[in-house]
């Protein structure tokens, strides 16, 4: 987390900061790549719409919060505060604060407008604590997609190898 | 590894629900690694995965890895150096037989790990390597964007992060002089070793007795 006296920056830099297209925003996590065409200027933290925080990284903004299946992180929607603010009446959510308080690794080029996010340790509980695998959707060699998902019922041997 | 064909086979024939899914820690994608698996005349589940996706997402620090998962998604062997057969300067004859003894009597395997003994397996990162993941996937980017210098810039970041993984370290010098397997990789191999370190996660094949 961040002091408080930094987070009165962050957020006093946001205010004075008017709503304007910010150079183009590139995204990954997972497999993903996902192009943001706004954000809101700060020169810390990823602030994008409701619609492209799910886009991210499938979190959706609710009365509640912001929640991913059973998990709502709360955010007041009737005020600014570090997770959320709204400027000429768009909602704008800061996707780094949110990363950084479910302690999900991430690191940005700021000069090209690349942001990289690590797993959620939320979601991976379930690897460390009562072995479940991990679900993946990856493309195979002929473009289908790969979900663990779709292999229940039989015995899978998951191997990695690489040409190096 | 491609050349699991034939093991895929054999198995395949004794149970038609064992499967085996096959993923390519490749950054450089199906050029570097489409050709191996045309070769081996592969027919099992292929994948290119050229952020090391997989790696990340099972803790896995090396190739080969492998990972047992049952009928109801659980995980019940990981995180060790795997091989198909033994080929002479790497590899091992010990790994295949217990994959068999796993796909003719699943839970009741003797090589069937506990939640437990899984657990104890997977491989723990410091919240240091934890960054190296979206660090090496930002470097990938990069890679695949062509600008070499900041893949390089982001690779290494991902290596100084997470120094365990054996896949940040060879995936880098496989486009450097001397490749992944040249004087860097050994002195670096030679030295964790020498510390009393692994380079694979030793097998692990003694039966359980008591399942």
């Amino acid at each position: 987390m961040k002091p408080v006296s930094q987070l009165g920056l962050a957020l006093m830099s946001v205010l004075c900061s008017s709503v304007a297209l910010a150079q183009s925003t590139t995204v990954l996590y997972n497999d993903r790549v996902v192009e943001i065409d706004q954000t809101l200027p700060d020169a810390s933290d990823l602030w994008v719409k409701p619609e492209d925080l799910t886009r991210i990284n499938d979190f959706e903004l609710k009365p509640q919060g912001a929640c991913l299946e059973d998990l709502c992180i709360p955010v007041l929607q009737d005020r600014d505060s570090e997770l959320y603010v709204q400027r000429q009446g768009q909602d704008w959510f800061n996707v780094t604060e949110l990363a950084d308080m479910l302690q999900q690794a991430w690191i940005a080029d700021y000069r090209d407008g690349l942001w990289s996010f690590g797993g959620i340790p939320f979601e991976r509980r379930g690897f460390f604590e009562s072995a479940e695998a991990p679900e993946f959707a990856l493309p195979d060699r002929e473009g289908n997609l790969v979900r663990l998902a779709d292999f229940r019922g039989k015995q899978v041997l998951l191997v990695t190898w690489a040409s190096w | 590894m491609p050349v699991w064909q034939v093991i895929y086979e054999e198995l395949q024939a004794v149970n038609p629900n064992f499967e085996i899914i096959s993923f390519a820690q490749d950054s450089g994608g199906e050029a570097d690694a489409g050709p191996i698996f045309d070769a081996g005349n592969v027919s099992y589940t292929s994948v290119i995965d050229v952020n090391h996706h997989i790696s990340a997402l099972y803790n896995l620090v090396n190739v080969p890895s492998a990972v047992w998962i049952d009928e109801q998604g659980k995980i019940v062997r990981i995180n060790e150096g795997t091989y198909a057969k033994n080929h002479g300067a790497f590899g091992t004859d010990e790994y295949a037989p217990i994959v068999r003894d796993w796909v003719a009597n699943g839970a009741d395997s003797p090589y069937v790990w506990d939640r437990e003994k899984v657990s104890d397996k997977i491989f723990q990162r410091t919240p240091e390597a934890e960054k190296a993941q979206p660090t090496f996937r930002l470097g990938t980017y990069y890679f695949n964007q062509g600008n070499d210098e900041k893949a390089e810039q982001y690779w290494t970041e991902a290596q100084q992060l997470d120094p365990t993984s054996w896949n940040y370290l060879r995936q880098d010098l496989k486009y450097e002089d001397g490749g992944s397997a040249g004087p860097e990789w050994r002195e670096r191999r030679t030295q964790i070793e020498g510390a009393g370190g692994s380079y694979y996660a030793p097998l692990d094949i003694e039966p359980v007795t008591d399942n």
